[in-house]
């Protein structure tokens, strides 16, 4: 199973359950040790939310798991962290 | 069961399902209650001299109007629920069957049923009560404005109990609801036939 120290998830999902279901139950996947809900966008039906998750080690396919039971599409994974420690990205001459 | 029970008293917690619920309860208590006027009134104008005979009649009334109010309650909210959850997965553009949303759906639909069966059930079975005791404790007569009694005060226990969740006055309100149970008696009488 592919785990991860941190992933960041831009993700769809209808108004409900709320945002704080979905923190809560994303909280309680063993490994996780927290996670943040940031309101994107609000549409008709649909919300546009940031989630990120980090834990010791996050596992990844039961996040998917349980955000597709709460009803969200995952469009895009935005952020990963794998490895024994969490790094951040680097500078580049680009930036 | 125990799980298809946690089910539902899930569903019960949430504010919406609850309102909807309370309701069908109370539109379809109203019309049992009233349902057991008509029959307690009737019954007596028309001569019937055996109580358990106008109870028997009660009580078809009360599976006729709680099937009603299972069964009508159930396709209604299973139209509505169902063009709701195809409006979000129109705008997730994804299949939302079997996702939280789904089931919540299904657990707030069986609550919202159950309670519209519930509401005539209690609105014609107490009111109609009374005539157990005919022949023994009551006459037709003291049977038949007993169970107008029964009908009125659940009527009023009705709007007694609106008037607590909006903020009323719990006995003008449910004033107001006892008021159809004596207006209806009262037609029964007056009206030919």
């Amino acid at each position: 199973m592919v785990t991860a120290r941190r992933l960041v998830l831009d993700l769809l999902k209808p108004y409900e359950p709320d945002v704080v279901t979905f923190a809560d139950a994303v909280a309680g996947i063993d490994g996780v040790t927290g996670v943040n809900v940031v309101l994107v966008e609000t549409d008709k039906e649909v919300q546009t939310v940031k989630m990120t998750v980090e834990g010791d080690p996050i596992q990844v396919e039961i996040v998917y798991e349980t955000l597709e039971d709460l009803g969200a599409a995952v469009h895009s994974i935005d952020e990963v962290v794998c490895g024994d420690r969490i790094v951040e990205q680097s500078k580049t001459p680009q930036d | 069961m125990r799980s298809y029970l946690r089910r539902l008293a899930r569903a019960l917690e949430r504010e919406d399902v609850r309102s909807i619920s309370r309701r069908y309860f109370i539109s379809n208590g109203f019309d049992g209650a009233l349902t057991s006027v008509g029959v307690s009134v009737g019954a007596y104008l028309s001569g019937i001299a055996d109580g358990l005979t106008v109870f028997s009649i009660g009580i078809g009334a009360a599976i006729g109007l709680g099937t009603s109010g299972v069964w009508s309650v159930w396709e209604i909210e299973r139209a509505e629920k169902r063009a709701e959850l195809a409006r979000i997965e129109h705008a997730m553009l994804s299949d939302l069957d079997e996702t939280r949303i789904h089931r919540q759906q299904t657990g707030a639909r069986k609550v919202n049923a159950l309670m519209s069966g519930i509401g005539p059930i209690i609105g014609v079975v107490l009111p109609m009560s009374p005539f157990l005791f005919e022949g023994t404790l009551l006459s037709m007569r003291t049977a038949t404005l007993a169970s107008i009694g029964v009908a009125v005060a659940i009527l009023f226990t009705f709007g007694a109990y609106l008037a607590t969740i909006s903020e009323q006055s719990w006995v003008v309100a449910g004033a107001r609801m006892g008021l159809a149970g004596v207006l209806v008696a009262v037609l029964n009488i007056v009206l030919p036939g």
